[in-house]
């Protein structure tokens, strides 16, 4: 009988993958990602805007609505500043220290993980909710969709971190994989990518240049919605 | 193994349980922990609330049953990538998380065709109403929610109509890879799409909605909650455009086998390319913009309501900021689909490769700069208007580019009438009366009377059912032999083309004349008398046109479940790699990966293959 999508390669000849290939994947959709987030935060940019010029029943920004620049500085500078150890921790990875790489990872995790708490305080503190006009409007809702960006970006460091960890004793550990690991085919008896765990450095550098751009728009964020 | 065994793990009817039990689980949160304990609630409606939280828990359900968060969860814990799930074999692979990307095209094929069937008898409900000018077989409210699900539904979903199935099992293929960048991502986008489908029909058990496929404000704001399932739904089908679009470049800027150069991209691929790139970069306006609306009528923000600080019209310029580009995600796979084919039934080269290329590239540019000539008496300033117009206008030069290659392939060509070919030339005569009456909307002055009328709705028609529709069936009828292993019987192929062609134009052609000479608005349930008899000939035209829908159906099922004839390795005489590959092709595609030594339209230039695979590709040694 034939079958859709038959299942018939013979795995003895089927050439291997490179982990260059996930790298270059993962870097294509790093800057990838980095389109769509913009474009994404335009939307916010071009309603901040649009709405300040209309000012439409003179609700753009009442007067008890002032976001707290204090909380805002600090949110953006936890972000930036992780974002920035993450890439020093990038060049330790590169260079084989991974003890050094692994603790500034973790510091950066960390300072993102306080940013996410911050901006929950800065939330609660605010005088002023989501239904007092325009910027209000703006403000919860970019902020709130940095945050989930953010907290999504932060999941993507612990794999990072943590496969980093799991395999510290055997960094380039094909052999503690099982066969078949990448391709998820159990029947295959031989590895069909060269090192699976060498992975993790292409996800590393993908990582690092999407979270420096997430911490550009955190800044852009912080210039649009507390200092301007 | 017994049936019960069969449904325990991580597969569609799991992922239908746990979607089940998510909806409650968020509609329980929302009513009886999250509501109370925010003061600023205090003012929201609850159960628009809780239907909204319901939903996306409903959604996480379902991803949870099909196993989608089992990779994050071991990766979390430290367990390296992988790039595919492990999978089942057999039928079970279509009714589960797969990342084989052959499987991830059928079930695209599958799934979209059966919303698409759904969208489809929607269309015969909004004609049986119009069959008289003034009886309403249902009320004014439910036609509306009908016209708004056709609309949604048909847009929404035929987003993915030709990169989901083609594009998703051809493009690895034709770059000579054996995988997406991404196979997960590549299989969410399906099932986010699957899911935002059943979203969109259950508005009916929530009032429905009035705004048709735009959502426009203030309407939005003001409608039942059943509109929570059109935000719901775009904003699922934007997150599942944007993905598929980030995968399709990914895969095709790094993944080309040797020898696979730019220029000697197949140009399907361009198509796929360029598409994808409005994707990647429009969607995201469109679920933040459906966001906005969201957060509008959940939490009460103010982006849209001017009383408060808002503005409608920032919703209108931001849903067209993605709403022009997406009637390019539309029509241009379905410009490369028809270059595709033309040189295998012509039986020359692809003419102005280069023209060509620069055509799709030119059109995916300029789709950007065009979404307020759909606001041209929404009250723009009357300054923007002529730049408008003339973006718009200029676009038709880089169509035209296409358009122009295609009509020189056939120039002297030694053409096959064959059942694919039959849908590109249709799309020829369908897509020239699209964009000639497109020319009437985009011109500031002729849009004042045509505006808003059945004269647009005829012309998007034309355009998108026109150029994708019969492309999409152009491309069912080349591929699917190769998708199968089995040939579609083409004589009911070619009573399924005749029949759909004359049907859609005694359907649609009328329509320019009832918005032109008639005023007829879209969207309304009444029309003058006069121009009843026009309209029972559209009805009647859409029903028989519903039935060409049912020929096809009947000779998918019975070609591919009954008769069952074997395909020959390549019966279209292709070029093409995918058509050196046996059918149905093997799950790795190549043992080794093939190096490409010229372009795939190199007929007339001699009868073999011009791609030299390095080894024998799988199944053929």
């Amino acid at each position: 009988m034939t079958e859709l999508a038959q299942p018939g390669a013979d795995y003895s000849i089927v050439e291997t993958e490179e982990p260059e290939v996930l790298s270059r994947n993962l870097f294509a959709a790093g800057q990838l990602l980095a389109g769509a987030t913009a474009f994404f935060f335009l939307s916010f940019l071009f309603a901040y805007f649009y709405l300040r010029s209309l000012n439409n029943a003179g609700l753009w920004k009442p007067k008890h609505v002032d976001a707290s620049v204090t909380w805002g500085t600090i949110v953006m500078a936890c972000i930036v500043a992780s974002a920035m150890l993450l890439r020093f921790g990038r060049i330790d990875h590169a260079a084989g220290r991974r003890e050094a790489f692994r603790l500034k990872a973790l510091v950066a995790l960390l300072l993102g993980l306080a940013a996410l708490v911050l901006q929950v305080l800065a939330w609660h503190e605010a005088s002023f909710g989501p239904t007092d006009g325009g910027f209000a409007s703006v403000y919860f809702g970019w902020t709130a969709f940095l945050f989930l960006f953010v907290f999504c970006t932060l999941f993507w460091l612990e794999t990072v971190l943590a496969t980093s960890w799991r395999y510290r004793n055997d960094p380039m550990g094909a052999a503690v994989v099982a066969p078949g690991h990448a391709s998820g085919d159990p029947s295959r008896t031989a590895h069909d990518i060269r090192n699976p765990v060498e992975l993790n450095r292409a996800s590393l550098g993908a990582l690092s240049f999407y979270w420096t751009f997430l911490a550009g728009i955190a800044v852009l964020t912080w210039i649009v919605l507390y200092l301007i | 193994m017994s049936v019960a065994r069969r449904l325990v793990g991580f597969n569609l009817f799991t992922a239908c349980v746990l979607g089940v039990g998510g909806w409650y689980a968020g509609w329980f949160s929302a009513h009886a922990v999250v509501g109370p304990s925010l003061d600023y609630f205090a003012d929201v409606d609850f159960n628009e609330l809780s239907l909204v939280l319901g939903y996306i828990g409903g959604v996480l359900g379902f991803l949870i049953g099909l196993g989608f968060f089992n990779y994050p969860l071991a990766r979390l814990r430290g367990y390296p990538p992988s790039l595919r799930e492990k999978e089942q074999g057999g039928i079970g692979r279509y009714f589960s998380l797969c990342t084989d990307h052959k499987v991830v095209g059928i079930q695209y094929l599958v799934g979209i065709g059966l919303f698409f069937f759904i969208g489809g008898l929607n269309a015969m409900l909004i004609r049986t109403e119009l069959l008289r000018p003034d009886h309403q077989v249902w009320p004014a409210g439910t036609y509306l929610t009908i016209v708004g699900i056709h609309g949604t539904m048909m847009m929404g979903m035929m987003t993915s109509g030709i990169l989901g199935p083609f594009a998703n099992y051809l493009i690895p293929i034709l770059i000579g890879a054996r995988r997406m960048a991404f196979p997960r991502i590549e299989a969410l986008t399906f099932w986010l799409l699957m899911a935002a489908g059943v979203i969109l029909e259950t508005t009916i058990f929530f009032g429905g909605f009035p705004t048709g496929w735009t959502g426009y404000q203030p309407l939005g704001t003001e409608a039942n909650p059943g509109i929570d399932c059109y935000y719901l739904f775009f904003a699922l089908v934007g997150i599942s455009m944007t993905l598929l679009g980030l995968n399709m470049i990914a895969t095709i800027v790094t993944m080309r086998a040797p020898g696979l150069t730019w220029s000697r991209l197949p140009i399907f691929v361009w198509g796929v390319l360029s598409t994808a790139a409005l994707m990647v970069l429009a969607a995201p306006v469109l679920i933040a913009t459906l966001s906005m609306a969201l957060m509008d009528r959940v939490v009460q923000t103010n982006f849209f309501v001017a009383a408060q600080g808002g503005s409608a019209y920032l919703y209108e310029n931001l849903f067209w900021v993605f709403g022009h580009p997406e009637v390019y995600v539309l029509a241009l796979p379905g410009f490369a689909i028809v270059l595709e084919i033309l040189p295998v039934f012509a039986r020359k080269p692809l003419w102005g490769y280069r023209l060509a290329v620069g055509g799709l590239l030119g059109v995916t540019l300029l789709s950007f700069f065009v979404w307020q000539h759909h606001l041209f008496f929404s009250g723009i300033n009357a300054d923007l208007r002529p730049f408008f117009m003339l973006s718009t206008e200029l676009i038709s030069i880089p169509t035209g580019l296409t358009f122009l290659c295609g009509m020189m392939t056939l120039w002297r060509g030694q053409i096959r009438y064959s059942v694919p070919m039959l849908f590109c030339l249709a799309w020829f005569f369908n897509f020239l009366i699209g964009g000639l009456s497109g020319v009437f909307l985009s011109d500031t002055p002729s849009d004042t009377t045509t505006h808003g009328s059945f004269f647009s709705m005829a012309h998007f028609h034309y355009t998108i059912m026109g150029g994708l529709v019969f492309t999409f069936f152009a491309g069912i009828y080349y591929w699917v032999p190769k998708m199968t292993g089995f040939q579609l019987n083409e004589r009911l192929g070619k009573i399924h083309f005749w029949t759909m062609f004359v049907f859609f134009n005694l359907t649609f052609f009328p329509l320019f004349i009832a918005g032109f000479q008639g005023g007829m608005p879209r969207r309304v349930v009444t029309y003058p008398h006069g121009l009843q008899f026009l309209n029972d000939w559209v009805s009647v035209s859409a029903f028989l046109l519903g039935g060409s829908m049912l020929l096809f159906l009947y000779n998918f099922v019975k070609s591919l479940v009954f008769d069952r004839i074997p395909s020959p390795a390549d019966p279209w005489g292709s070029k093409s790699i995918e058509w050196q590959l046996p059918s149905p092709v093997p799950v790795q595609n190549f043992d080794r990966i093939p190096v490409f030594s010229s372009d795939p339209y190199g007929y007339g230039e001699g009868g073999r293959p011009v791609v030299v695979p390095a080894g024998a590709p799988a199944g053929m040694n």
